[in-house]
């Protein structure tokens, strides 16, 4: 509970407050190798840790959808199916990049249904179209997209059938043909024939060899930071950036001379960062320079709002005619609110899914062992309502406290909620 | 239905260049109520928002880390430049930092609005599929959704909650001094970003209220009330127009 903003004074001590808060990290100005050394490149998030991963495709049937695959040569599905629960790989095929700019994302789409990767977990193996009865008809839809444009469709007529038909209409040669390949072979095939969409060609800047270099260690480790990847067989990927990873980028690009002067293969070069690739440096570089010569805090949302001086006065009349500060007070206060009950939030429903998917295990555990042969598990009307009705039950622990408060201690009186019916 | 409603307004309401990067959630809906809704096909639909969603969201994020940086340079600068000088420039400066300090922060919090209320459209909208085919899809699929990198907004808060910590030392002593036309200037060129910023963050809280409020639904894996209190009082000396809060 906030009561009244106190202002800090803004002299001596507030500018050395400000020296220190600055000093924990890297500056450009002073380089400084020993934070790159703590650079850590999560490109791997796995729960067990694995570290042996390396960026070469391993067309291994239907379930070719990884980039990695562990050194040891096991099989793709290893890293999948992690014990506890099913995390995605950080590299996971999707389209092309281009398409993530349209709404209507042909390629997009259709690769999202054939992407198993994001849904890779111990439960879905083969991703979420390896539903038995689905399963056939799932090839079929690998071929191009029309799922973009199919949204459209939705609103104006109900002919499913008609409307699937579009989704099977080859309107990518490329993409098809090779879905179609990758999703009917069942043993591994040579990697250059026609996987092109799907598997990353060994780049000459990735290294192979699963030690770091001296000067960034690659950490891969289960943080909170991660790195994701995507590919769409063109070499060309979606990285997930840290700011520790930024700060070894900044660091290269200062040792090349600036940002203007830095090319990507060099920054590349210097990083030594095992998966990153020419693409994500230059793409970086690119919103480095940018970022650099116009510091705007919002470099989307400013540009499209071009009020007269007018109308800037006008529109801080919102905020009842107070001063500037006050009103940027305001703003941050409301910002910080916002924030918070965006974290409770998103607490609460972890915790409501948790307790949701512990207690689906109970409930099939049960099952399986009470009925054996009947078709009791199967109804599936019931079998929904039983895990509403055992979530609220476990649901008594989860009090109206909790909600306005940052922190969630298990509160001694639970409150009985309303349960569905 | 409720849902479908604050969901649109709080597209209309958010930065221009976010608005198709939310959940389709009318179209999943229709989707749902047509005579024979195929599973393949809405997992198809899902599958493809979620991977909008990833993009949009990580590319947000790479942009965040490079301002972030640059952010802190500046400060840095600025303080090497003036020492412990208190005069009029700093001063200036100051303020002018100060506004893209609560910009950004507040485009950070917007970003992870943006993701929780994605997620709550796809919790909803497989509730919705569930009880029209009578299947179990939503909880498998939901525990897929928590993996996604969209979701995963730890980074971001992060960010968020150092920038409330610098900025205690970012503000003034007192409104007196700080009035007294130093930061005017300095302010009103990014005060159009700030006011969509504000008003952005305004429409979401005021989303989540109402979404909390309670549902038709109401169920076991419903979300409790929001505590707001805070909010109304903070809110109270704002003039808020109806369309933010209809």
């Amino acid at each position: 509970v906030r009561t009244t903003m106190e202002a800090r004074p803004v002299q001596r001590s507030g500018s050395r407050e400000l020296s220190n808060l600055t000093r924990t990290s890297s500056i450009p100005s002073t380089p400084n190798p020993s934070s790159a050394a703590a650079a850590e490149v999560a490109f791997m998030r796995s729960e067990n840790n694995n570290n042996n991963t390396q960026f070469m495709s391993k067309p291994l049937g239907g379930q070719n959808y990884h980039l990695l695959a562990s050194s040891n040569g096991g099989a793709v599905g290893h890293i999948c199916s992690s014990s506890s629960s099913g995390f995605s790989t950080n590299l996971h095929y999707s389209s092309m990049e281009k398409h993530y700019a349209s709404s209507s994302s042909n390629a997009a789409a259709a690769a999202a249904l054939r992407d198993d990767s994001s849904w890779c977990s111990d439960s879905l193996h083969g991703g979420f179209l390896d539903f038995p009865e689905n399963h056939h008809q799932a090839s079929q839809i690998e071929d191009g997209g029309g799922i973009g444009a199919a949204f459209d469709d939705i609103q104006k007529r109900n002919d499913w059938h008609e409307w699937a038909d579009h989704l099977i209409t080859d309107e990518d040669p490329l993409l098809s043909t090779n879905w179609n390949d990758l999703l009917l072979e069942t043993s591994s095939q040579s990697d250059s024939k026609d996987q092109k969409t799907l598997q990353v060609q060994p780049q000459p800047q990735i290294v192979q060899q699963q030690q770091p270099s001296p000067s960034v260690s690659v950490e891969l480790r289960p943080v909170s930071t991660t790195s994701s990847n995507s590919n769409n067989g063109n070499g060309k990927a979606r990285m997930r950036w840290t700011p520790e990873l930024h700060e070894a980028f900044v660091e290269a690009v200062n040792s090349l001379g600036g940002s203007e002067r830095a090319t990507p293969k060099g920054v590349l070069k210097k990083m030594k960062v095992e998966g990153l690739t020419i693409y994500h440096v230059k793409s970086h570089l690119q919103k480095y320079r940018t970022a650099r010569y116009r510091p705007e805090p919002s470099e989307t949302g400013s540009s499209e709002k071009k009020l007269t001086p007018l109308e800037h006065i006008t529109s801080l009349d919102l905020k009842g005619g107070m001063g500037i500060t006050e009103a940027l007070r305001l703003q941050m206060e409301v910002q910080k609110q916002l924030h918070e009950q965006l974290e409770i939030q998103r607490n609460l429903q972890l915790r409501i899914e948790e307790q949701g998917k512990y207690l689906q295990m109970m409930f099939e555990k049960q099952n399986s062992g009470l009925s054996k042969g009947t078709a009791s598990t199967s109804d599936s009307p019931s079998k929904s309502e039983q895990e509403d009705k055992k979530i609220s039950d476990s649901k008594d622990h989860l009090t109206p406290e909790e909600t306005g408060k940052c922190k969630e201690p298990e509160s001694p009186q639970p409150k009985r909620h309303k349960t569905d019916n | 239905m409720k849902f479908g409603k604050r969901i649109k307004e709080q597209i209309q309401e958010s930065l221009p260049e976010w608005r198709d990067k939310f959940l389709r959630y009318k179209e999943l809906k229709n989707l749902i109520s047509s005579p024979d809704p195929a599973e393949f096909i809405f997992i198809g639909l899902l599958n493809s928002e979620i991977e909008k969603f990833n993009a949009f969201f990580v590319e947000q994020e790479e942009d965040f880390i490079i301002h972030h940086k640059v952010l802190q340079y500046r400060i840095q600068r600025l303080v090497e430049k003036y020492g412990d000088n208190d005069d009029e420039t700093f001063r200036e400066e100051i303020g002018e930092i100060r506004k893209d300090i609560v910009n950004f922060h507040g485009e950070m919090v917007l970003l992870v609005s943006y993701s929780n209320i994605n997620y709550t459209g796809l919790a909803k909208i497989l509730k919705k599929y569930d009880r029209r085919s009578g299947g179990a899809l939503r909880s498998p699929f939901v525990q897929k959704v928590l993996h996604q990198p969209f979701f995963k907004t730890d980074l971001v808060s992060r960010l968020v909650r150092e920038w409330e910590t610098t900025i205690d030392a970012v503000f003034p002593a007192s409104n007196a001094e700080a009035e007294r036309g130093y930061e005017r200037s300095a302010a009103v060129s990014s005060a159009a970003a700030g006011e969509g910023i504000f008003r952005n963050t305004v429409a979401a809280l005021v989303t989540m209220r109402e979404m909390r409020r309670g549902s038709s639904t109401y169920s076991a894996l419903s979300l409790p009330p929001v505590n707001l209190y805070d909010l109304d009082l903070v809110l109270q000396p704002i003039h808020i127009p109806s369309p933010i809060l209809s």
